[in-house]
């Protein structure tokens, strides 16, 4: 789940505190291969990923843009700024933003380009 | 770094048959002394895929007489990945023609999604240099961020819409660099307007004209109806006081006028006439001063087309326009479609279809030449040669937006086409002897966005 509640410090219900304990994170692509870091909690997900070199995508780095788009399959994150890119139903839908999200448990996340498409689909097909 | 040596010029003597700085003394002069391009650049991207590469400013070799005709014989790498390479420009062009001492040596590269800014140094046309880069921060500080349109102006300056605030949000504005490529400021006031996308300014009439995309967290993450329905996509132009910086009047275009991109006026420094493509509605307005004020009437609709695999009508999807040197001719292209169209504007209130070609697309043909690599997007971003008589095409329009659109553009990567025009004729014919395909680049499939000649082009030079 997305918690937005935990070691919430403003009031959009984001967090920029760790939790002091290092998670252990499993990142699975959609060919099968899978990947698992270990991850601070005051460190994002994609920090984590580049620091073991593992090129996940990205681009605003600010939580704007949603290229960094992953779908949380279990454990527990927080944004450390208002996940701007995501709408209230993705949210609830489990997708979270990996460069701005902190693992508060230890996690499980399906990552890769095609989460992104996700999102959006074609209005007009 | 400066590219301006010598500053102290009157920018205002129009002496034309005598000039020392950069581009060419009229739009007329750039069509007669240009030679044929030898050389593209064209925006190259990886963002948004699982390459684990940066996008990159490709060097394109268009020169029929090379034995690399076709290909890609230069990539100038980003330091940094997820840029999104989309539009770019130079830091001085026709409009400084009078600055003594100023050269079109440097390529301002925005990347769209980072909102870090490169300058490339292209003094070298075969083997340009990264030279210089604005870090993020350094952009955020001005509460603004995802640049797009980069013009120079008369002075040596850059100025730089941005369509979003730090967080990607509304309201976005212009950024000023100096001619050290160093943030010199915000070039408007805050609060001026609120959505931003392209510009184009016209300094002999005091007037700039601004179009509105979205804010950067709407149209990022790719396109919502539930976003269109909610009023978040923009539809209309603004015209602003070009020395003042400021926005005199605002034109709504209504529903018949939704994402309103690029943006150009005729190349003539007189004329107060330009035309503006309506993405979304695929209608195309022509905008025009009279009285003292700006007006803008559709004069181009394109109808949507019912498709066998869609459930409703296709739109064309005006993505990009252009207008020919000679200001007789408009070209645009429907992306969702698949043509390329040209009008002749030589009546701008009243444009007339001379010629289209179809390529890719959902209607054209998936080969639109014979033994050759399949083409998935539509005609897109659109550069035409000076003298009028080459168009060149690419077929990405932006990362997320492809994946909805066209998901084998990222997959296979995009193409670089041609079509041979005759201005005189009102004719134009695909080369079949011309394909650049970014399919076939070094670290994978690259997406493939705007093109610039060396020597200025049809989208950048202004003249003051």
């Amino acid at each position: 789940m997305v918690d937005d509640t935990d070691d919430t410090d403003d009031a959009n219900g984001t967090a920029t505190g760790g939790d002091g304990d290092v998670h252990r994170i499993v990142l699975t692509w959609p060919d099968g291969e899978d990947e698992t870091l270990r991850v601070a909690g005051d460190e994002t997900i994609l920090d984590a990923a580049e620091r073991a070199d593992l090129g996940l995508p990205f681009g605003c780095l600010t939580g704007a843009c949603a290229t960094c788009t992953a779908h949380l399959e279990a454990g527990e994150v927080v944004h450390e700024r208002p996940p701007r890119a995501l709408k209230a139903h993705h949210r609830e839908d489990d997708y979270v933003l990996c460069c701005i999200a902190r693992p508060r448990s230890d996690c499980r996340l399906r990552v890769g380009a095609s989460v992104q498409r996700e999102l959006v689909s074609n209005p007009w097909k | 770094m400066s590219d301006a040596d010598d500053s102290s010029t009157d920018t205002h003597a129009h002496d034309h048959d005598h000039h020392d700085g950069p581009g060419y003394s009229t739009p007329q002069a750039a069509i007669e002394e240009s030679t044929p391009e030898k050389l593209a650049y064209v925006m190259g991207l990886y963002v948004g895929t699982d390459v684990d590469a940066p996008d990159f400013l490709g060097v394109v070799d268009v020169d029929p007489d090379s034995e690399t005709y076709c290909e890609v014989v230069d990539r100038v790498e980003m330091p940094n990945r997820g840029d999104e390479l989309h539009h770019f420009g130079w830091n001085a062009c026709s409009s400084s023609c009078h600055m003594d001492g100023l050269e079109r040596q440097h390529l301002v590269i925005p990347g769209q999604r980072s909102s870090r800014i490169h300058v490339v140094d292209a003094t070298d046309r075969r083997n340009p240099e990264l030279a210089h880069v604005i870090e993020p921060e350094e952009v955020f500080e001005y509460d603004l961020s995802a640049p797009h349109t980069v013009h120079c102006v008369p002075d040596g300056k850059m100025v730089l819409s941005m369509l979003g605030d730090a967080d990607g949000e509304l309201p976005g504005g212009f950024l000023e660099l100096n001619d050290d490529f160093e943030i010199a400021g915000r070039w408007d006031p805050p609060g001026e307007i609120e959505m931003n996308y392209d510009y184009w300014y016209q300094p002999r009439r005091n007037v700039m004209i601004s179009s509105e995309w979205a804010a950067p967290k709407t149209y990022y993450p790719g396109f919502d109806m539930e976003d269109v329905e909610a009023g978040n996509y923009g539809r209309k132009l603004h015209v602003w006081n070009w020395e003042e910086g400021t926005v005199k009047q605002t034109l709504d275009l209504g529903e018949e006028g939704m994402i309103p991109l690029e943006v150009r006026f005729l190349h003539s420094p007189v004329s107060t006439h330009g035309f503006v493509g309506a993405a979304l509605s695929s209608n195309v307005f022509h905008f025009y001063e009279r009285d003292g004020t700006y007006h803008a009437d559709k004069v181009i609709d394109v109808e949507s087309r019912e498709h066998d695999d869609w459930d409703m009508p296709v739109p064309g999807l005006v993505t990009d326009l252009l207008v020919s040197m000679d200001d007789r001719y408009l070209f645009f292209s429907n992306w969702l479609h698949g043509d390329v169209r040209m009008y002749d504007v030589s009546d701008p209130d009243n444009p007339r279809l001379a010629d289209r070609i179809w390529a890719g697309g959902n209607f054209g043909p998936r080969h639109p030449i014979e033994g050759e690599r399949a083409v998935h997007g539509g005609p897109q971003m659109l550069q035409l040669s000076l003298d009028g008589e080459r168009l060149y095409w690419t077929t990405s329009l932006f990362s997320s937006w492809d994946e909805q659109f066209y998901p084998d553009e990222g997959a296979e990567g995009s193409v670089m086409l041609k079509a041979d025009v005759d201005p005189r004729r009102g004719t134009m014919e695909l080369d079949e002897e011309f394909l650049v395909d970014f399919g076939e680049m070094p670290h994978g499939p690259a997406r493939a966005h705007e093109i610039r000649w060396p020597d200025g082009d049809c989208t950048s030079d202004v003249w003051s």
